[in-house]
């Protein structure tokens, strides 16, 4: 298959990477290296890729420098340091990015006074577990770095942020596809114009979906459970694979893997439905409608992941009312009985124009375009 | 195969990897060819410019890709009829699929971060002591009590990883390679 096979060029290029950065490299792993580089481009692009990110990766040096050495701070913990913080008011502007680097890089002397109560020769723990003479070596080497370390960290603790945990917030625009890792190895997959805001500490993950719709891959977990919330309802899981939407009355969910439990936020009066994979759900204040699918129908419903839109006998008012999801050309459909009109087929979300003329094409149908939308009419 | 090309390559091909995982993954139905078709994207404009570096190397990325794909879909004839009604599609202008500007400083480090969060525990602290706390992968070794065979591992899927995260990625894209890590990471050392 020739996708495993970019994927293993992708693996040896890693190796070589990797074993260059070892302490020994010989002559003949030199010679070794230069000849599978040089076999084919495939080999020396998957190598240039990973190596231009390793060698960016060196630059955490100037987001970790709150952190005391030896420690290695717990995900998520710089998405509220002063350095983004002071970024997201200033936007853009390339001097202030160049001072924040220069600050993180180096010691900023007014702020000295403050950072003696910090001295990393003294800060605790964790680096005692190695050898004493080799620890001596390294900090004499980064003791300059170590200071300018612990003043950002003075700073950091006394505006309170550092090892605070923050819910991030990712968003989407009309016709956006985004797809988000979480620390704890899941995946969400954000569709057009959605919002969701996440929180993953020890104990749980917490997710709420603001807006849109979203598609979860959950990793295993036991011990954490993974909650969506979404207007009144809270969507949980274990390890699986779903989706939620909010929709104008009700929150719609998807389960393709696995099983997820639904249940109203805040009442015990109703009892939690237990989902399992292929079902798809309604749930209203009214009560929750559960529909048994086959697989591959419910995998329908997450087919905008690939951006594509797929409708199985839905009615013409239906599958304009998704398309307006996805753009801000907006289709109209005023006649009852043209919106009421059976269609199918699979189309990209993002083409209004094909759509349209499709239709034009297969129904009876005209459409009058002007600047901000499109009617469509009965001929 | 020159020094300059390498640099021009990672420099103004590798940064419009989001955009271009995004313009595949819109255009492609079949996800599972996406780091092939992208893989081969690259080979393409690398050879290509080793003869004549093209003027915008974002348009030829794109255009090298939206080649790939009609290719494929004469040779293969792997694409639904739907998809295929709608090869036009592939002719979008490529500021519409990707209007996003070059990403500043800032958002570069931010994206670092993130994808440094997403690292498995063990592989997460292995790569911040090599490359913040620039320990030897010995050193390493020595701090967390595993074997130095274990940390080359975990730098070389630290490696893949952050690429993916940090360059755009897709999703999809082996998640389980890090998931399975983490298995069998947890066997020895840190015993606190």
């Amino acid at each position: 298959m020739a996708s495993s096979n970019s994927l293993r060029v992708e693996e040896v290029a890693a190796a070589w990477l990797a074993r260059r950065d070892r302490d020994e490299w010989t002559a003949a792993d030199q010679a070794e290296f230069t000849q599978w580089l040089h076999a084919s481009t495939a080999h020396r692009v998957a190598y240039l890729r990973l190596k231009s990110a390793w060698e960016q990766a060196h630059r955490l040096r100037a987001i970790g420098a709150g952190a005391m050495p030896g420690v290695v701070p717990p995900a998520g913990e710089w998405r509220r340091s002063p350095f983004f913080e002071r970024q997201a008011a200033t936007t853009t502007s390339d001097p202030a990015t160049a001072n924040i680097d220069n600050a993180l890089d180096g010691a900023r002397p007014g702020t000295r006074s403050k950072a003696s109560a910090v001295d990393p020769l003294g800060a605790p723990t964790q680096q005692s577990r190695v050898a004493p003479q080799r620890r001596g070596l390294h900090w004499t080497r980064s003791v300059p770095r170590a200071l300018a370390a612990s003043v950002l960290f003075a700073i950091a603790v006394g505006s309170g942020w550092y090892f605070w945990p923050q819910p991030s917030v990712y968003r989407t625009d009309v016709g956006g596809l985004q797809s988000v890792p979480l620390s704890d190895g899941s995946q969400v997959t954000l569709n057009t114009a959605s919002e969701i805001r996440v929180a993953v500490t020890d104990t749980e993950r917490r997710v709420t979906l603001a807006r849109g719709e979203a598609f979860f891959e959950v990793a295993k977990d036991a011990k954490r459970p993974f909650v969506v919330s979404v207007a009144n309802k809270r969507v949980i899981a274990v390890g699986t694979k779903f989706s939620v939407r909010r929709e104008a009355d009700n929150v719609r969910v998807v389960v393709t893997e696995g099983r997820v439990r639904v249940e109203r936020i805040g009442g015990q009066q109703e009892p939690a439905e237990q989902l399992s994979a292929g079902t798809v759900a309604r749930a209203g204040d009214a009560g929750t409608l559960v529909q048994e699918k086959p697989l591959a129908e419910a995998e329908e419903y997450l087919s905008w992941r690939t951006g594509f839109l797929v409708f199985r006998d839905s009615t013409l008012g239906e599958a304009v009312a998704e398309f307006n999801r996805y753009n801000t050309h907006q289709i109209v459909v005023e006649d009852p009985a043209v919106a009421a009109i059976h269609v199918g087929g699979s189309f990209r979300s993002n083409n209004v124009d094909a759509f349209i003329r499709l239709i034009e094409q297969g129904l009876p149908v005209r459409a009058e375009r002007s600047d901000d939308r499109i009617v469509l009419k009965a001929t | 195969m020159d020094e300059d090309l390498d640099g021009w390559f990672t420099r103004e091909i590798l940064s419009h990897e989001a955009s271009l995982v995004r313009y595949l993954l819109r255009t492609w139905p079949h996800r599972d060819d996406l780091h092939d078709l992208r893989q081969e994207a690259y080979v393409r404009v690398y050879e290509a410019a080793g003869k004549s570096r093209p003027s915008s190397a974002k348009s030829f990325l794109f255009a090298t890709a939206r080649n790939l794909m009609t290719d494929r879909v004469r040779r293969e004839r792997v694409v639904s009829i739907e998809a295929r009604g709608d090869l036009d599609a592939l002719n979008v202008l490529v500021d519409e699929i990707s209007p996003e500007q070059q990403a500043s400083a800032h958002q570069q480090l931010r994206r670092l971060a993130e994808a440094f969060d997403t690292l498995p525990r063990k592989c997460r602290e292995v790569v911040w002591m090599r490359r913040v706390e620039e320990l030897s992968q010995r050193e390493v070794a020595c701090r967390l009590g595993i074997a130095e065979k274990t940390v080359e591992k975990h730098v070389a899927n630290g490696i893949r990883l952050l690429a993916n995260s940090m360059y755009g990625s897709h999703p999809g894209d082996e998640p389980q390679a890090g998931a399975a890590d983490v298995e069998i990471e947890s066997d020895h050392g840190q015993q606190q």
